[in-house]
């Protein structure tokens, strides 16, 4: 759909350009710029309190349980007063990993089908479909994962269980794919189509103008849809629960059972009493997760920030 | 020119157009490949929740004990909650990813903003979940109700929406904007007559994606609303005990005893995407009105 | 959308109003007003749920809420103060393994809970006994052919710590042996329907569940020979059951007095809690 170019209302009554009106509009001007930034302001401030939140409670962990042991132990045995977390953390880098790394590549690929090569009547059809697929209850998908994912996973490879960061992988692909797609889709489209028609009056065929000029230019809009979705895919509890197997050990193997932040988080947290250690590591646990996708996002914006100097 | 460099050129040529159907075929395989996955999955929920739907099951009550207990209540509920976080998060959604795109200076301290931004959406609804009881709950006292389920759901959706409308923002040409300036339009005239009506179809693709994602949220709702209804249909109360659709659905799966559990989840399922189909269809309406009036 | 903002300033202030009243409930049954918060055990929900639509209708103006996280989470939001009723799988006013006991709160017996050993239909077991139950859940034993059944790995699939169903099948099935937390056959599961799914779904899978959920896609194994059905835990014989307990703080005044008593009533125990498959407290007199 090419961008429609909307009526400029034309200043009415131009000539009537008093002090008054000036004043007024500058004024409206002015409250409206504080109500954005007061918004914004609020955005931040619900972030911060409920890192303040998490880490209020969290943080108590450490007057029983040594920094190095919730870090760098892998074993997290409650009821025997271990609290090592390790298995969770690289558990949770190890799923969102592995999920971008299935995700990334397709939806780049129909978002560009949606954008560039498509009929474009196709295009207007797919697009509300998949938006449907972000309405889908993630215990829909996990529920799927579990009757349809896990018994196919166990027919290919042959192990008893099936659950394991594979499966997990698998759903939070399908649960980030519409997310990711149409995220670039709307990026990929509001690339002028004047840099594109340059391209190829150049000469230059349809994959290179693709990938060099229309993906440099979406670039911003991409590195969005790709952030918004690992968001997902970190945050996600309800359908990864059912397909990950939840037992805290190392999964040295994709078919393992394994447990990440979320799942472990929420598998134990009704289930421990209010003011224990185990109800404070897990608070940590959940501090933990935000600071992971924190971290991630400055590394994305990072790494995006020394492209564009490069380009 | 000589003949090798011709030759050469023509290699090069020829290797580029190969490059050029390859990726083509690549992208139409997957595009395709995808619409057929999503079709297929879509499918499967409506073939098994489609047979057997009727009108009695979407407004009626639900039953703990007899087979054909109904969703009404939760469904009512689902709407009721979409339309109250919606109220909240569109307007400071939107107001937010303003500032970010027109107004924000391009410094550290905005750069800072905008991860917070982008992390608070990738904290777990579970986390939402236990800051919504913490604040209603246990802060305020109000027992499990609607009001703070909506609120909540609100919070979760706000970086969705900021960074969509920030984005959207961000990709109207600049010339549209600068002439509209150039016409003698206020800054917030031109926000609101050109670069928001420019920016309208991404706006709304991020309002249908957090409506979807709210719809089918379970985990905010379980904790702050409750896992039952007030029991009544058209129960406008904010203060009632607020169980929606998506959380029906994860109730009748993992602990309700009915005989037709499982045709209650699928049923249910069905009725959420279709829902949510004509959700999507609703938010595009203002796009076809702005086409067409353009 | 002005007159949404008006009708829900109205109602936010009529409830506001409303909910002031609760406690204070001394009025005839009719006239019987105030706001119940049931959470805790997910297991007892279904039951809740019900009883709570048909205390409604007696009582229109008493507001019930419930929801369910899990068992312990029932008397800690008594102990909170945000919850009026803790449904919970065990008596929470005494210690049991992993949980201390709630001082000052009192357990109000709802209904009896039996609990099954259930296995995937591929093993073809249908008898174990109770040793034979503690070798496999504590990973002694690894494969069904040990056990009586063919040649293949047991997987085992396990509540999570805390849940009520686990608590319970620990202390009355397995005599307090601990279970197994590792392994490549070794999975935990959040909810009774999950446990339900996957040992339906999972060749040569062992699990434990509310005998509620028991369906013919699995087999509710005898336990040292002794079916588990309903008749066997009235007269004694089975012995993997548990009440299910409603927390108060203290003794339970007001609405929800009165609501705890409407479920304990012969109407309620001896109808709708009995087509929901559990069994009245009262038919277990030799207790």
């Amino acid at each position: 759909m090419s961008k429609t170019i909307p009526t400029l209302s034309a200043p009415q009554r131009p000539s009537r350009s008093s002090s008054v009106r000036r004043l007024r509009l500058r004024l409206e001007h002015r409250s409206f710029r504080l109500l954005c930034a007061s918004s914004a302001v609020l955005v931040c401030g619900v972030l911060l309190a409920m890192l303040f939140f998490m880490f209020r409670t969290g943080v108590l962990t450490f007057r029983d349980v040594p920094v190095s042991e919730f870090f760098l132990s892998t074993a997290w045995e409650p009821e025997n007063e271990k609290y090592g977390a390790l298995v969770f953390i690289l558990g949770t880098f190890a799923v969102t990993g592995l999920t971008l790394l299935i995700a990334v590549p397709i939806s780049l690929l129909a978002a560009l089908f949606l954008a560039e090569l498509a009929p474009q009547r196709l295009s207007r059809v797919v697009r509300p479909i998949l938006d449907l697929l972000v309405g889908i209850p993630s215990v829909v998908y996990g529920y799927m994962g579990l009757t349809l994912l896990i018994p196919a996973l166990r027919a290919v490879t042959g192990s008893n269980l099936g659950d394991g960061v594979l499966a997990a992988s698998l759903v939070l692909a399908v649960m980030v794919l519409p997310t990711i797609t149409r995220i670039s889709d709307d990026a990929l489209r509001a690339v002028p189509r004047k840099y594109v028609q340059g391209s190829f009056a150049l000469g230059a065929t349809r994959f290179q103008t693709v990938t060099g000029v229309i993906l440099p230019a979406a670039g911003r809009g991409i590195v969005q849809a790709v952030i918004l979705g690992m968001a997902r895919a970190i945050g996600e509890t309800m359908a990864v629960v059912m397909v990950i197997g939840n037992t805290p050990q190392l999964a040295d193997s994709l078919l393992k059972p394994t447990s990440v932040l979320t799942s472990n988080i929420v598998m134990q947290l009704p289930n421990v009493p209010f003011d224990s250690t185990w109800n404070n590591a897990l608070y940590m646990m959940g501090f933990l997760l935000l600071a992971i996708s924190l971290l991630m996002i400055g590394v994305v914006r990072m790494l995006q920030k020394k492209g564009e100097n490069a380009a | 020119m000589s003949q090798a460099a011709n030759q050469a050129r023509r290699t090069a040529l020829r290797r580029s157009r190969r490059a050029d159907k390859a990726f083509t075929a690549v992208v139409w395989s997957v595009g395709l490949g995808c619409v057929l996955f999503t079709l297929a999955l879509l499918g499967t929920i409506l073939a098994e929740g489609l047979p057997g739907l009727s009108w009695s099951f979407v407004l009626g009550l639900p039953s703990e004990i007899e087979e054909g207990g109904g969703i009404g209540p939760a469904l009512f509920n689902s709407l009721y909650i979409l339309v109250l976080s919606l109220l909240i998060s569109i307007p400071l959604g939107l107001a937010s990813g303003i500032y970010l795109a027109e107004f924000a200076p391009d410094n550290r301290a905005i750069g800072l903003i905008r991860i917070c931004v982008e992390g608070l959406a990738s904290v777990p609804s579970l986390i939402f979940g236990l800051f919504g009881i913490a604040l209603f709950v246990e802060g305020m006292g109000i027992g499990l109700t609607i009001i703070g389920g909506a609120v909540t759901l609100a919070l979760l959706n706000l970086p969705l929406l900021t960074r969509v409308t920030e984005e959207a923002m961000r990709s109207v040409p600049p010339e549209y904007k600068q002439g509209s300036l150039a016409l003698g339009a206020t800054h917030t005239q031109t926000i609101f007559k050109v670069c928001l009506p420019a920016a309208l179809s991404s706006i709304m693709t991020g309002i249908s994606l957090t409506a979807g994602r709210a719809f089918g949220e379970s985990a905010v709702i379980v904790l702050v609303s409750g896992v039952s209804t007030s029991g009544l249909m058209w129960d406008f109360d904010p203060m009632s005990p607020g169980a929606t659709l998506a959380v029906h659905l994860w109730y009748v799966q993992s602990e309700a005893i009915v005989p037709d559990a499982a045709d209650i989840a699928s049923h249910a399922a069905a009725v959420l995407l279709i829902v949510v189909l004509l959700l999507n269809l609703l938010l595009r309406i203002p796009i076809w009105w702005n086409a067409r009036r353009a | 959308m002005k007159w949404f903002g008006k009708m829900t300033t109205i109602t936010l202030a009529a409830t506001l109003l409303l909910g002031s009243y609760s406690g204070s409930a001394t009025a005839a049954a009719s006239k019987l007003s105030g706001k119940i918060v049931i959470n805790g055990s997910s297991a007892l929900l279904p039951l809740s749920l019900q009883a709570a639509s048909e205390f409604k209708k007696l009582h229109p103006k008493v507001r019930i809420s419930a929801s369910a996280a899990g068992s312990v989470t029932g008397p800690q939001s008594v102990r909170k103060g945000i919850a009026d009723i803790g449904a919970c799988d065990w008596d929470a006013s005494t210690d049991v393994p992993g949980f201390k006991k709630f001082d000052g709160q009192v357990a109000n017996k709802v209904a009896v809970i039996p609990f099954a050993a259930i296995v995937n239909k591929s093993t073809g077991v249908t008898e174990l006994s109770t040793k034979e139950l503690q070798d496999i859940f504590s990973g002694k034993v690894t494969n069904w052919k040990e056990v009586g059944g063919k040649d293949a790995d047991i997987v085992v699939v396990n509540r999570a710590f805390g849940s009520g169903t686990r608590v319970n099948f620990q202390l009355k099935a397995l005599k307090g042996t601990d279970f197994i937390s590792k392994g490549d056959n070794y999975k935990e599961v959040k909810s009774s329907g999950d446990m339900k799914t996957a040992v339906e779904t999972t060749p040569n899978a062992i699990g434990y569940i509310d005998l509620v959920y028991v369906t013919d896609k699995m087999n509710a194994v005898k336990i040292d020979n002794v079916a588990p059905t309903t008749d066997n835990v009235i007269n004694g014989k089975y012995k993997v059951w548990s009440y299910g307990y409603y927390m108060t703080k203290g003794q339970p005044t007001g609405a929800t007095k009165a609501f705890i008593e409407y479920i304990q009533s012969a109407k309620f125990q001896n109808g709708s809690l009995k087509k929901l498959k559990f069994i009245p407290i009262t038919a277990m007199k030799g207790e």
